[in-house]
């Protein structure tokens, strides 16, 4: 029996629904989900699952074989995540124009409190693999600073994870083979033996990386690859990205940290994202050790590995985009049909929030915007593919009195909007339009100003100079902006659970 | 439609901060939405300027350039380009409006000094790079960057001070 999804959250009936029931209700989903009603990506992917939820339900004698199965499993040690959704209004007016409304989704762990005690003992399992650049560039601090972070890595690690350590340059090479943390002086001592010299070709470190980490790969374990670089690799990014989409079917999922401002941003956003996590700028090489310590430690705090989750706006309502709020804010593609977000960590929020678009002219009274799916792989005991999904409704009448959205999601959409401005002053950039560039950065200057991150507005206002003189943006200042601006959403998007 | 009501941005319904400037667009802020004012006939009443006017710049709307220690007013019609500068033979570019009979250049005012556009339903001021600057309500522009003007603000090319009102039907 597939218990991958739960027929009754699915369909959204009790679980003493009538057959007639479970038929009205399947009929009034699919409607709304099927292909022909429906071109979301998001929504062809809802549409199968609730196409298996109904044929177990509608079959009695498989609706009694899943509910005798439920019934014998022990449900009570077991846990599993909430997805909860909150719509910035929850009454709009029936503008004669298209109209936004904000989307915010939480994706959180239900677990009670002893549980939380036995969880201290009981870290999630990691393998993880390290990839280190070792070309010319990194010479110097900052080898040095990445060396003493992977140091502080094997003295982190508890005795029954794995990891290896992969160093490349034009060539890549084992620094340590994928091995249980027994002797760690030793493994020390393999580190500090790695020298830099030699280009930066990526894909080399990473194919090794893959090997390495193929060998104590397994589904109870957190399969993970660092990647920490500080130079652009050529010609070889699109077989990195195969490589990437290959790496997250079988479950590992990859970081980066790119150190300086030489690295390629776009390309490890990418190479990153495939797999639901992202690459962190890091500008001084001191603060690599307070970074990498950090990653790990929220990797053995897993939850439940690989987060999709998926969004079926019904056929008038337009999805125009989507941002991980926390743990780590990066923006999301809109155009996938499952979005990765990653790990779900022990007591820590993730959530996303969504712009979407209604049409104008609707008609009065409650009406459905969208379907959320949301699944994940549990690691307690082993693990667990679970899927959970809900739909929001939102009510429209003439006489909306102005309410406040809730305040965390004002505060994330305020920060949002700084992170907007840096992306649009960079499109005018592309666009050659300079003095469009300049206005924009100024403007978010100002801003970062007002909301007191004096650093950031120093930033904006050098590079929008900067962008006056030359028509370009320092590649210091571009990232400095994106990943900056990126951060301010931190500690928003966080509520009180 | 949402006006900003700092910038005159028209955002999409429903958005919470302005696209373009990153302000919070505030429904309950009255500028966002009122009509444009009346513009005061009474152009010697200097108090108005203590009060923001509002950005909205109709399509049949006519400038009133009002310049200090002058007597009459100088109504003229934003073109797709309204330069203000002073007349000199020897320039290559010729200004729309020629502030000459003003004292432009003891005051400051370059040939081509700043230049006024309809953007949509609003009027922008901006600077071309004039020797002396071009100031709005004290504020000093950046050059070649356009600002939104609003009824009834100061603008100072040079030593040249102005005020500009809105005069919402044509007729001169």
């Amino acid at each position: 029996m597939d218990f991958s999804i739960n027929p009754y959250t699915e369909l959204g009936v009790a679980l003493n629904a009538t057959q007639q029931e479970i038929k009205d209700k399947y009929h009034q989903i699919s409607k709304r989900l099927h292909p022909d009603k429906n071109q979301s990506k998001g929504a062809l992917v809802q549409f199968q699952s609730v196409n298996m939820a109904y044929e177990i339900l509608s079959d009695p004698r498989r609706r009694e074989q899943y509910d005798n199965a439920v019934r014998n499993m022990d449900r009570a040690e077991k846990s599993d995540f909430v997805l909860r959704l909150t719509s910035s209004k929850r009454y709009v007016y029936p503008f004669n124009e298209p109209q936004v409304v904000y989307l915010y989704a939480e994706i959180f762990t239900e677990e009670s409190g002893t549980q939380k005690a036995q969880q201290r003992e009981r870290e999630a399992k990691l393998n993880l693999t390290l990839v280190l650049d070792r070309s010319n560039s990194m010479s110097g601090t900052r080898l040095d600073r990445v060396k003493a972070a992977a140091n502080q890595i094997i003295d982190q690690l508890s005795d029954n994870d794995y990891l290896s350590i992969i160093s490349f340059n034009d060539f890549a090479e084992v620094v340590i083979n994928s091995t249980s943390l027994d002797n760690r002086a030793m493994l020390k001592a393999r580190v500090s033996m790695i020298n830099a010299s030699g280009g930066t070709e990526i894909l080399k470190g990473l194919s090794l990386g893959a090997t390495q980490n193929r060998i104590h790969q397994g589904h109870d374990f957190v399969n993970h690859l660092i990647l920490i670089t500080d130079g652009n690799t050529f010609g070889d990014q699109d077989q990195c990205i195969t490589l990437a989409q290959q790496l997250i079917l079988e479950g590992v999922s990859i970081s980066a940290m790119g150190i300086g401002h030489e690295w390629n941003d776009e390309f490890l956003d990418e190479l990153t994202s495939i797999t639901g996590s992202n690459a962190e700028f890091i500008m001084n090489p001191n603060t690599v050790q307070r970074f990498l310590n950090d990653h790990v430690r929220s990797l053995a705090n897993t939850f439940a590995e690989r987060i999709t989750i998926s969004i079926a706006p019904y056929a008038d309502v337009k999805l125009e985009s989507a941002f991980k709020l926390s743990p780590r804010p990066h923006p999301l593609s809109k155009d996938e049909s499952v979005i990765r977000l990653g790990n779900l960590q022990h007591h820590k929020l993730t959530s996303v929030i969504f712009q979407l678009e209604l049409p104008g002219d609707m008609k009065v009274g409650f009406r459905s915007l969208a379907r959320i799916a949301v699944a994940g792989d549990i690691l307690d005991n082993g693990f667990r593919h679970y899927q959970t999904s809900s739909e929001i409704s939102i009510g429209v009448n003439n006489d909306s009195n102005a309410e406040e959205p809730p305040a965390n999601v004002m505060d994330a959409l305020n920060k949002l909007t700084l992170y907007r401005m840096q992306e649009r002053a960079k499109e005018a950039l592309e666009r050659g339009d300079t003095q469009e560039a300049t206005r924009r950065l100024e403007n978010l200057a100002t801003r970062l100003f007002e909301h007191g991150h004096e650093e950031l507005a120093q930033q904006a206002l050098a590079e929008a100079r900067q962008v006056a003189n030359t028509n370009t943006l320092s590649e210091n200042g571009r990232k400095t902006l994106k990943y900056g601006t990126q951060a301010l959403l931190l500690d928003s998007g966080t509520t009180k659970l | 439609m949402v006006t900003c009501p700092y910038c005159a941005f028209n955002n999409k319904e429903g958005l919470l901060f302005c696209e373009d400037c990153g302000r919070q667009l505030d429904a309950k802020d009255p500028s966002a939405t009122l009509p444009t004012r009346k513009v005061d006939e009474n152009f010697d009443n200097f108090a108005m300027r203590a009060t923001w006017g509002t950005a909205r710049f109709e399509n049949s709307s006519a400038v009133v350039l009002h310049i200090r220690d002058t007597t009459t007013p100088i109504t003229f019609i934003p073109t797709e380009q309204t330069i203000l500068g002073r007349l000199d033979n020897s320039s290559p570019v010729q200004p729309d409006l020629d502030l000459t009979p003003f004292g432009a250049l003891d005051k400051g005012v370059s040939r081509v000094h700043a230049s006024v556009f309809r953007n949509e339903d609003t009027l922008m001021l901006m600077d071309k790079g004039s020797a002396n600057g071009t100031h709005l309500n004290g504020q000093k522009l950046i050059p070649h960057q356009p600002r939104v003007l609003r009824n009834g603000d100061e603008i100072r090319l040079g030593k040249l001070i102005a005020h500009i009102y809105f005069k919402s039907s044509v007729g001169i």
